[in-house]
């Protein structure tokens, strides 16, 4: 049974990469180990079965994320709040992977772990219907200062745009592909797959028209890998 | 079966030439400490103020060969560029609030209780960089192992090696593989072979992710290249095998330990795993909680080589310390060192039940084969599931082995056994049998203990200078005999009060008792399958991916 659309999670290690897709898929937080290489998941979404791709963000398999990338219909960039080169990472070193992936695949770029930070308390009452299974208590310890805001995620999807060589009218907005998760907690994790999902289903169907296309795709890819993108216009 | 036997690990070249005072060069068989500590300290003194525990060492000392060696380190290699030396936030993050500090990682390297550790063990860089430590910040133990490097290189410098000082209270073990130092700082009873052996799997783990050619490759690019960078996130894996080797026998034996199973239902797998094979598959292996229930080998890779213990002992040593739920199947790179340290297999990991106790493993040589892989373990779990036999494996490892109590001898408390009779042509992987830790072992410190006189019978038997057949020896707590013929290998353990007769007596049971079990408790004949119609011959069998691998991809 081969798969419909491929999600990749990519990013440096400790982001918490596996632990928003633990969240998703067993709806619990534990603690996790670093991954080796690459792990493999398939979700039922509506008649489609995603495969979803986490990645180890060590150093060490760095090389294989092109692989892990080929013909992504997604890519979500994950990155810790409270660590700016965990951000400066996607943008030096993980996005030259995504060159294997489809040319309308999406970006979706996920600052992890808000708990850990002082802002956290706000976007709870702000975001009533987004309420994490369970308060976090407990945990009055410490909060820190926010490292990486919002707008430097979007500031990073703007030059993910410019790399992709795509019209920032032709995708979906900054916006609406900047997400900021906890993983722990469970905060707007569901939110994140979900959006993705749908707008993975699109390009699911856009992939089965072309239905022999995508099997040339694998082998043949390298000579379809630069043109430009004009499937979307 | 290298790993497992005295003597072969080590390249001879790296014999001393001639005796050095108190630098002990050759076996001496680890039973005497042969040289006291004031004649090392006489040695020492010249190369660093620090006596012969090296963690009093003053960095001064590190100058010398670093000036030494890293007269090239303004290497232009962007990509091997150090980019922030010690500095690069190793994006650890944020500390979990109100969580005390967990890991051995940020353990004070100068409090007595670090020193008072068990048994260090250190990996650096041959210009004197921190790679690995067991307890500690390794930043924090910079000075301490540039201490340790330059030991070496002194030694190194009159054309010798240096292979252990012996203290009071321990032994310093050194192996130097490659760019890689490793050194071992220990108060247990082992052997400075054991020890070395031990450094060795830690050697062979480093490998089984990285390989030896781009370790190789690395360091003639940049002589101070920070090796942490590729490995970070692996120092749990190298954590676990730690631990692992001090209370897994498999290691110590250089065997694998096979679930009990009925022959029948071994068998029925090793079928099941017979049939769903894909091109370029190599290896199928069925393990339960790191127990071995069926591997099946490609027949063309068997032909010129057989999966080495060591090289699975490693594999499932990745595998437990990697995160995994059972909804997931891991598709990574890995060496198996032992088979070929330069190349890659790609392995298909995955649990089939939902406790995560029963998992697969796929060896591929193929990088694009995932899917093809992936189905064949849907073959096997669907085969299994009708078969009923997942539910017997996962059922049967509420008790995981089978308790001492089962051989029916009252005086005898635990044993090893390692079978040595076994017919060539199959081929067959090194395995062993041992029941469960039953009282008055429970407590770790107890199963140290005992472990730690299964390890000096070990080095008794198998001493280079004067190996032994037999060994009965009378301990504080308890009575112990070793035992090696031409047909197996054997440690025992009595309650203190038997007799020397009585102890003959149980094994002569224990041996009649092994023979009665041994299709349950071994994989008698291994099985195999061709998944490759024409396997490129004389090109090693199905050939694992060379150097290119994930890191060098990215290169």
């Amino acid at each position: 049974m081969k798969p419909d659309g491929k999600v990749v999670l990519l990013g440096d290690m400790n982001v918490g990469k596996t632990s928003l897709l633990h969240r998703y898929m067993e709806r619990r937080f534990q603690d996790t180990i670093s991954t080796v290489g690459g792990a493999f998941y398939l979700k039922q979404w509506g008649p489609y079965n995603i495969s979803i791709w986490d990645t180890a963000g060590r150093e060490q398999f760095h090389g294989l994320g092109s692989m892990y990338c080929r013909g992504a219909a997604a890519v979500i960039l994950t990155y810790d709040v409270n660590n700016l080169q965990s951000l400066i990472e996607l943008e030096d070193r993980f996005l030259a992977l995504t060159d294997t992936a489809s040319t309308d695949c999406i970006f979706a770029i996920v600052g992890n772990k808000v708990d850990l930070t002082n802002e956290y308390a706000l976007l709870l009452e702000t975001e009533e219907e987004n309420r994490p299974e369970k308060p976090v208590t407990g945990c009055i310890s410490t909060k820190v200062q926010k490292q990486v805001h919002l707008d430097d995620a979007v500031a990073l999807y703007k030059k993910i745009l410019k790399y992709k060589m795509l019209d920032e009218k032709d995708v979906p907005a900054a916006e609406k592909m900047c997400f900021e998760t906890s993983a722990k907690t469970g905060y707007k994790v569901d939110y994140l797959f979900e959006t993705i999902f749908d707008m993975v289903v699109p390009i699911i169907l856009r992939q089965q028209a072309e239905g022999p296309l995508q099997t040339v795709e694998i082998t043949n890819y390298k000579s379809a890998k630069r043109t430009k993108s004009g499937c979307c216009a | 079966m290298a790993t497992g036997e005295p003597g072969s690990p080590m390249r001879e070249g790296t014999v001393l030439p001639k005796e050095q005072a108190g630098l002990c060069p050759t076996d001496t068989g680890g039973d005497e400490p042969s040289a006291g500590p004031e004649e090392q300290e006489e040695l020492l003194a010249p190369q660093s103020n620090g006596p012969v525990r090296v963690a009093d060492g003053q960095g001064d000392a590190q100058e010398e060969p670093s000036d030494k060696e890293l007269s090239d380190s303004a290497s232009t290699d962007n990509t091997l560029e150090d980019s922030s030396e010690f500095g690069r936030p190793l994006g650890v993050g944020v500390c979990e609030p109100g969580g005390p500090p967990t890991t051995h990682r940020d353990e004070d390297v100068t409090a007595a209780s670090w020193r008072a550790r068990r048994k260090h063990v250190f990996v650096l860089s041959e210009a004197g960089k921190p790679i690995y430590s067991r307890y500690g910040n390794e930043e924090a133990l910079s000075s301490t192992m540039g201490v340790m490097m330059a030991l070496v290189s002194f030694i190194q410098s009159g054309d010798n090696a240096i292979r252990s000082i012996y203290s009071d209270d321990q032994k310093l073990v050194f192996v130097q593989q490659g760019p890689l130092v490793l050194v071992s700082v220990s108060r247990t009873l082992q052997s400075e072979q054991q020890l070395r052996q031990e450094l060795l799997y830690v050697y062979y783990q480093i490998l089984s992710m990285l390989t030896q050619v781009s370790i190789t490759r690395i360091f003639e690019r940049k002589k101070n290249y920070d090796l942490r960078r590729l490995l970070a996130g692996s120092e749990k894996i190298l954590d676990r095998l730690l631990n692992l080797v001090e209370s897994d026998p498999g290691f110590l034996l250089g065997a694998v330990r096979c679930l009990p199973l009925p022959a029948s239902l071994r068998d029925t797998l090793g079928t099941l795993l017979q049939k769903a094979i894909t091109p370029n598959l190599v290896f199928s292996i069925l393990v339960a909680r790191s127990q071995l229930v069926t591997a099946v080998q490609e027949r063309a890779v068997i032909e010129e080589c057989r999966l080495e213990p060591t090289d699975l002992h490693l594999l499932l040593n990745l595998i437990g310390a990697s995160s995994a739920f059972q909804a997931g199947e891991i598709w990574t790179p890995i060496c198996l060192p032992r088979f070929n340290p330069d190349g890659y297999f790609y392995a298909y990991i995955s649990y089939l039940d939902a406790e995560c106790t029963v998992c697969l493993v796929l060896l591929s040589t193929d990088k694009e084969s995932f899917y093809a892989v992936s189905d064949c373990k849907r073959r096997v779990e669907e085969a299994m599931r009708t078969q009923g036999s997942l539910q017997v494996l996962s059922g049967g490892l509420q008790s995981p082995s089978y308790g001492v109590g089962q051989v029916g001898v009252p005086d005898l408390r635990h044993f090893l056994y390692k079978p040595l009779d076994i017919p060539e042509n199959y081929r067959q992987l090194p395995q062993f049998t041992s029941p469960e830790l039953e009282g008055p072992y429970c407590s770790e410190e107890e199963q140290h203990r005992l472990f730690d006189l299964y390890h000096y019978l070990h080095s008794r038997i198998h001493s280079t200078s004067r190996p032994l057949r037999l060994i009965y020896h009378v301990a504080e707590k308890e009575t112990l005999l070793a035992w090696v013929t031409s047909k197996f290998e054997l440690y025992t353990c009595f309650s203190p009060l038997v007799t020397k007769a009585g102890a003959i007596n149980v094994l002569t049971k224990l041996l009649r008792w092994i023979k009665k079990e041994e299709d349950r408790l071994f994989i008698r004949y291994p099985p195999k399958y061709s998944t490759t119609p024409n396997p490129g011959k004389g090109t090693k069998g199905g050939r694992p991916d060379g150097a290119e691998n994930g890191f060098f991809a990215g290169l």
